[in-house]
């Protein structure tokens, strides 16, 4: 009886470490994708614009790596933004549960790793250009084309 | 404050002839640098020369139209508490060192 008890004991311990790393794997309101990127409704030539005029180093490496990529991998990453953009908080969230969870879940970033790092991977970059994104054009070509 | 800018302007545009004085280094950032300090601007020297040098880019491709805009944006680059002579400094500093086919877009800006 003693000697069950703590087998039972030790299999809650075990289910109780288990869970907290399968935990880690979900996404959550700021990982991978900051709140502020989950939030915003700025169109992305909004956002672009103001991370030219306030990350401007940070936004020209971007580009160079954008303009080293393929015509075909360039206009897939455009249209995946766009398209990522076009989702509103809910399902923004969700992809981003999905891309955590799944690193296969995006196609884009088998054709280029960084492909969203302007969006996705600096959360001070995306603070600072979504407390100005409003006061941009919403519709702005030249924010690709530099 | 117009008299301000405007002593700001023409001090950055006389500055070439103190740097001509001074030894020729093959690397301008570091030159760049240098000037910088003189103005009491800080900060990473890889930094300040791609500020430069995005400075200069945006006069080339027109999304700064003249020397107010592109100080303006300068001035956003540089650490708080930093002064609008300092962000003319910087602009004509990157101008003489990055483009200075673009000077005269800072001698209009003393004729406005």
């Amino acid at each position: 009886m003693w000697i069950k008890a703590s087998i039972a004991a030790a299999v809650v311990s075990v289910a109780a470490t288990a869970l907290p790393a399968v935990a880690s794997a979900d996404a959550s309101d700021d990982y991978p994708i900051p709140n502020r990127i989950l939030k915003t409704t700025c169109t992305v030539d909004q956002y672009m614009a103001a991370v030219r005029d306030v990350e401007p180093v940070y936004y020209e490496r971007y580009m160079t790596d954008y303009k080293n990529r393929p015509v075909d991998v360039q206009d897939a990453a455009r249209d995946r933004i766009y398209w990522f953009f076009s989702l509103d908080y809910a399902g923004r969230r969700q992809y981003s549960e999905d891309t955590a969870t799944n690193v296969y879940y995006e196609q884009m970033a088998t054709h280029w790793g960084n492909w969203a790092k302007l969006f996705f991977n600096n959360k001070g970059v995306a603070a600072h250009g979504t407390d100005i994104c409003m006061s941009y054009p919403p519709n702005d070509p030249t924010v690709w084309n530099w | 404050m117009k008299g301000i800018r405007l002593a700001s302007v023409a001090a950055a545009a006389i500055a070439p002839a103190l740097v001509l004085a001074a030894p020729a280094y093959a690397d301008p950032d570091t030159d760049f640098s240098n000037e910088l300090h003189t103005y009491g601007i800080y900060g990473g020297k890889d930094y300040n020369a791609w500020i430069g040098k995005i400075t200069c880019k945006r006069l080339y491709n027109g999304l700064d139209q003249d020397a107010d805009k592109s100080a303006k944006f300068v001035f956003l680059q540089l650490p708080k508490g930093s002064t609008t002579e300092q962000a003319w400094q910087f602009l004509g500093a990157s101008l003489r060192y990055y483009c200075p086919d673009k000077l005269p877009v800072l001698e209009a800006a003393t004729h406005q």
